[in-house]
């Protein structure tokens, strides 16, 4: 899997609506990638997964919801949305694709296609 | 898939030039935090991981931090991700709040290979200045999503204070 970096494409994207990467951890195993993404404020209603072909998107965005008439005082986080593409390799089965969202950590698990997968093969004794 | 795919992806989390600025004005402002992992903290060494960027020592997060004020109270929001709400400290300074803890790292399988790995992990500190007085006891927190919502009734109720600065 790897990461989509196309200039033409990001350049549109930035034009449309500017959004922050969120930093992740990409694990693999045998059988499959674990990636976590830290998505702090996105709650799983404004959580947004789709895959495309073999580009998988990671889009949320953040809700602040705060009281009426409050003023902000000092502000940090003034870009309340996040994205992320990525390219998936053709080992892996993106249809198997499972999400998990907690305390704004996102896991994702995505197994690797079934003949990508190790196999064991049994020996028979003649 | 191909190592050469993932480093060529991962080098850079600032791909956009407006989210190079976002994260310039995040860090001056005070959002870039060091985490210190602590001994027993299990993360991987660095021949463990397959990014170049990765150091067990210390990593950095940005963890946004917002103020808002009304004639009552402040509302604090800082962005804390992964954390049990029970690890999360705060106290209130006279002028100032401070949050810290430690995020920790948690390995999927004895198995796996990390390939990326970006998050911080370690004993955290934030400090917050705020503008007002506040009353620590009638203090209230919320953790959700992770984000801490902090609400603190002023001790002075009143408009947000402005001071005007003579130039001379």
């Amino acid at each position: 899997m790897s990461e989509a970096g196309n200039v033409t494409k990001q350049v549109d994207a930035a034009r449309e609506q500017a959004a922050m990467m969120p930093p992740v951890d990409v694990v693999e195993d045998p059988t499959g990638i674990t990636l976590f993404a830290d998505l702090p404020g996105v709650p799983k209603d404004k959580l947004d997964l789709h895959v495309e072909g073999d580009s998988l998107t990671i889009e949320g965005e953040v809700s602040v919801d705060m009281p009426e008439g409050m003023e902000a005082s000092y502000v940090e986080v003034s870009l309340p949305r996040y994205r992320r593409v990525f390219t998936l390799s053709k080992e892996l089965d993106p249809s198997k694709v499972t999400a998990e969202l907690a305390q704004g950590v996102l896991k994702l698990r995505i197994p690797k296609a079934a003949h990508a997968q190790p196999r064991r093969i049994e020996i028979r004794a003649g | 898939m191909r190592l050469e795919d993932l480093k060529q992806g991962f080098t850079s989390l600032w791909d956009s030039v407006s989210e190079g600025w976002q994260r310039l004005r995040q860090s001056a402002a005070g959002a870039l935090i060091r985490f210190m992992p602590g001994e027993g903290s299990n993360l991987p060494a660095k021949a463990e991981v397959d990014d170049d960027f990765y150091l067990p020592s210390h990593g950095w997060a940005l963890l946004g931090g917002d103020v808002f004020e009304d004639e009552r109270r402040l509302v604090v929001r800082v962005e804390v991700p992964g954390m049990k709400k029970d690890e999360i400290k705060i106290e209130v300074l006279d002028d100032a709040l401070v949050v810290s803890g430690e995020k920790r790292f948690e390995r999927e399988s004895s198995e796996g290979r990390y390939r990326v790995l970006q998050c911080a992990y370690g004993s955290f500190r934030r400090v917050i200045p705020l503008p007002a007085r506040v009353l620590p006891d009638q203090a209230n927190a919320r953790y959700a999503d992770g984000v801490l919502k902090i609400e603190l009734p002023k001790a002075f109720p009143g408009k947000p204070q402005g001071h005007t600065i003579q130039v001379s």
